[in-house]
């Protein structure tokens, strides 16, 4: 990435691609297998051993203390191999993310502190929609200890492997939503089976249904709309960097197999039609690599519109890797459709990350209003 | 106004007004029975949808997640009582003969219910075409009673087709490029038959299909003369089964590898060599396969393009019905009007795909495969014509009289200008259907959000199947080399296709 222009970049880098090839790459095809196959805790687990769960999180709260460059490193390299890994990081993250800007790193503090295990860090998070879009959240209600949660949660990611939930609910009577922290091995949380869905299958997410279950309100009532924005201007360009890392892969893979594969009596990369498509994935990866970039740039130097430049790099990245794995398919042919390739895992999961943090089109609609609003 | 010479020929100019206008031509020649037989045969086709296809499409994709080497056993059987597997065989052979075109229509209904289980329905056809295609009525006759057998008595008889080769895939597809391939599956001239060796892969329905048609070479040098086209039965001694394919989609239609060691077919399965081709067609080995490949591509890929038509049709059916459901912010989807005009443009496509493949067959009706089945008179005499009379017609079709008189109407005849308008306008329908099926798909996908993303929904699984049509019968990228070389090469005497590299002495 661009943004590597220090020594500390440059060691996470080669932190996470060796990790990716040592730890990902071996697993990509069994851990896809998921929920018909078993969950990999092993790599979890190891990704916690070098810190990749808390990536964000200041020393003091028992993270690496990292900005949004390394973050965005450390996804895109890990995405360029296998994609669930990074979205399982990308998730806790965003909770993690919400509850600082909620002002409570206590409880962050507690999390951590008391980690058994991995699973112990994570912190669920409805990440595929923006919960101002939604008619119905769940409703918080004043119980004897404090706030109770009552209703449905869809898609909850990481529900069925992390401790707590992250969860946006109504407090009846009030304007807006607000954020509450939710223990999910408590009896009144139901969640069900894994979902099954286009991608992203070893980053597991579930629908969850609470019933009077006990919370911890988490920064002001009402005030959710405000920290989920404040948290996903950022995590927008992680999510960019995440597609970008696919875009990679698919490139890699589809550039290695053009030189290989012949057809017609020389490799097909000789067909001057195959250089188009490869030079069309390259074209949108290198404007998507200085779009991750800028937008790490920006954030880091909280530049004008920094919060514009982020959201535009998500939304144009995930859109273009979306072509590129479409391409990345199409260069190896039949084999491509294969899951013994990586492709058509990456055609999955860049659609799949194009729902992160709410449909685009609503994102553009958003992103259009935001414009208007700041001139 | 204007001389009729002078019509003619400034029409001739390129683009050609025949090339563009075959449905205009071709309406008049249209025998009306056939929208009244097409009509009944969609409505035939959304009942199997409502009672065998919706009902089974996410179950048994979910199932072939959790067990990876499921056959479809069940649903072949359920789409033999159905009577589907012998619909489109021609009366001559004692099939249900109906017309040829309305094979798409029923395609594009299956798909947009279910594109894998179209695929278990309809690569039949395929297997099927490519008999007819050899022209060789004998041995064509003679595989269509077995499945004929096989509607009657419950055991699905079913044709697979394969050419594709490990090492060339495009490269078998156009005689410019075989020479220069990786060719293996090699045929031995043995006394009574061939000897053959080598592996075929990405078999459609390769595993639970009885014959297989297929394609070897006597000359693994000289590959563009010395193709020849067979057809091995299951359980024949040298044939076996390898991999079943894991794929991304269509998983219900499995994909398979075939392998040949020292399998002997003997001269009766044996559709066209270079013996046949002398005795009746007096054309080089060369041109009549170009020219067998090329009008059963002209029908395939006018059914390719249906299936992306049907996953862009049943897209769209499934944003339809949560966008009339579902409220954002307030208001249910489908008032918002940025989600209206997405709608729009996804009926468009469908619309769009659909005039794509009616025009391809009306190529292959005015001026290809099809023609003799659809004249008027031809298409009456087989429709109300009993039973008893195909019957006693049947001897004939063994007569090397027939495969001669049908070999020398389309093999020998057949104009290369009218092979270069079906073939250009199949792969145009087929580049056309398939990549508005993926886009469809994901503008289902964007208009859904999270809710699209999940199995249970339908979207995703539409979106996985539609990616295969651009790969299968030919890249996307062939079929555009294609559409150039029959609807605009000829009318630049400089083009050459897949020159490159000849340069460079490739
Ligand atoms: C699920 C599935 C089912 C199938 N079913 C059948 C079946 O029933 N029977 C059968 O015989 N086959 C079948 N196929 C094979 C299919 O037709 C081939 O996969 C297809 O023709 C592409 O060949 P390939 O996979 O070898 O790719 P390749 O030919 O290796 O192509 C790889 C890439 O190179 C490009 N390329 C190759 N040559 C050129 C060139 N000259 N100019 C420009 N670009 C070029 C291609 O466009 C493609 O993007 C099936 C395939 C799949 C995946």
């Amino acid at each position: 990435m661009i943004i590597l222009l220090n020594e500390e970049m440059k060691s996470f880098e080669d932190l996470a691609s060796s990790f990716a090839s040592k730890e990902l790459s071996p697993h990509r095809e069994e851990g896809d297998r998921f929920p018909f196959g078993p969950f990999n805790n092993d790599i979890l687990a190891k990704a916690h051993g070098v810190g990749f769960l808390c990536i964000t999180l200041s020393e003091d709260l028992g993270g690496i203390g990292q900005g949004i460059s390394a973050l965005c490193v450390i996804l895109e390299c890990l995405c360029r191999m296998d994609a669930s890994l990074g979205s399982i990081i990308f998730t806790s993250t965003l909770s993690q993310e919400i509850i600082i800007r909620a002002g409570r790193e206590d409880v962050l503090r507690n999390i951590t502190s008391s980690a058994g295990g991995p699973k112990d860090l994570l912190i669920a998070f409805p990440a595929y929609s923006n919960p101002s879009e939604h008619s119905s959240l769940p409703l918080a209600t004043k119980g004897k200890n404090g706030p109770m949660l009552s209703g449905a949660v869809n898609y909850l990611v990481l529900a069925g492997i992390a401790s707590r939930a992250l969860i946006p609910a109504r407090i009846s009577g009030q304007d807006g939503y607000s954020f509450f922290l939710v223990d999910l091995s408590d009896a009144k949380v139901k969640i069900s089976d894994p979902i099954f869905s286009l991608g992203l299958h070893a980053c597991p997410a579930a629908d969850v249904k609470l019933n009077n279950a006990e919370a911890t309100l988490i920064g002001n009532e009402g005030e959710g709309k405000t920290y989920f924005e404040d948290a996903s201007n950022m995590m927008n360009a992680a999510a960019a960097a995440m597609s970008l890392g696919i875009m990679r892969g698919a490139f890699e893979d589809a550039l290695a197999y053009c030189n290989e594969r012949e057809q017609g009596g020389w490799p097909i990369v000789n067909w001057s039609e195959m250089k188009m498509i490869l030079a069309d994935m390259a074209i949108k990866m290198n404007i998507a690599n200085m779009a991750v970039s800028e937008a790490c740039h920006a954030i880091e130097k909280k530049t004008y519109g920094w919060n514009v430049c982020a959201k535009a790099a998500a939304l144009h990245v995930q859109e273009s890797a979306c072509h590129v794995t479409t391409d990345g398919i199409q260069a190896l042919g039949g084999y491509g459709y294969m899951k013994d390739y990586g492709q058509e895992k990456r055609f999955r999961d860049a659609q799949q990350m194009k729902t992160l943090l709410g449909s685009s089109p609503m994102r553009k609609i958003e992103f259009i209003d935001q414009l208007n609003v700041e001139g | 106004m204007i001389r009729n010479s002078e019509v003619k020929s400034i029409l001739n100019r390129f683009p050609k007004f025949g090339d563009f206008s075959i449905g205009l031509e071709y309406a008049p020649r249209l025998p009306k029975g056939i929208i009244k037989e097409t009509k009944e045969i969609v409505a035939y086709v959304r009942k199997f949808n409502d009672e065998v296809v919706r009902p089974n499409a996410l179950p048994l994709d979910r199932k072939t997640h959790e067990d990876p080497d499921y056959l479809p056993y069940d649903l072949m059987k359920k789409a033999n009582d159905w009577g589907l597997y012998t619909m489109w065989i021609p009366k001559m052979f004692g099939g249900k003969g109906k017309n040829l075109p309305s094979a798409s229509f029923a395609i594009e209904e299956m798909a947009s219910a279910c594109v894998g289980i179209a695929n278990v329905v309809m690569v039949h056809y395929l297997g099927f075409s490519s008999l007819l295609t050899s022209f060789n009525m004998r041995v064509t006759n003679r595989i269509i009673k077995d499945v004929l057998e096989g509607e009657k008595n419950g055991g699905p008889c079913l044709i697979a087709f394969a050419i594709t080769e490990p090492g060339a895939g495009t490269d078998v597809e156009d005689m410019e490029l075989v020479d220069r391939g990786k060719v293996v599956c090699r045929a031995e001239r043995v006394n009574g038959g061939y000897v053959i060796n080598g592996r075929k892969v990405f078999i459609s329905m390769g595993h639970v299909s009885e014959w297989t048609v297929f394609y070897a070479y006597t000359d693994l040098k000289k590959p563009s003369q010395a193709m020849i086209e067979l057809v091995v039965r299951k359980g024949t001694r040298g044939f076996s089964l390898g991999r079943h394919e894991d794929k991304m989609g269509q998983r219900v239609c499995p994909a398979s590898e075939i392998i040949f060691d020292d399998c002997f077919i003997p001269d009766d399965q044996v559709l066209i060599d270079s013996y046949s081709i002398k005795k009746f067609t007096g054309r080089s080995q060369e041109e009549v396969m170009m020219k067998h490949f090329d009008m059963l591509a002209s029908s395939s890929k006018a059914g390719v393009c249906a299936m992306g038509v049907g996953v862009a049709r049943g897209a769209l059916e499934e944003a339809l019905k949560f966008a009339s459901e579902t409220e954002v912010k307030g208001k249910l989807l489908i008032n918002h009007e940025w989600a209206q005009c997405l709608l729009a443009e996804m009926y468009k496509n469908v619309v769009l795909g659909r005039l794509a493949y009616i025009e391809a067959n009306n190529a292959n009706s005015h001026r290809g495969i099809y023609e003799m089945l659809q004249m008027k008179p031809i298409f009456y005499y087989l429709k109300y014509m009993p039973k008893s009379f195909f019957k006693m017609l049947s001897p004939m079709l063994n007569m090397n009289m027939t495969t001669w008189a049908m070999s020398t109407m389309y093999l020998h005849m057949k104009k290369s200008e009218d092979v270069n308008l079906t073939s250009g306008t199949s792969s145009l329908a087929k580049v056309a259907g398939s990549d508005l099926g993926i886009r469809n798909c994901q503008l289902a996908m964007d208009l859904m959000g999270e809710a699209g993303l999940r199995h249970d929904q339908g979207v995703e699984k539409r979106l996985r199947d539609s990616k295969l049509l651009q790969i299968y019968e030919g890249s996307n990228q062939m079929n555009r080399v294609t559409l150039f070389k029959g609807l605009i090469a000829p009318f630049f005497s400089q083009a050459r296709v897949f020159n490159e590299g000849r340069e460079d002495g490739i």
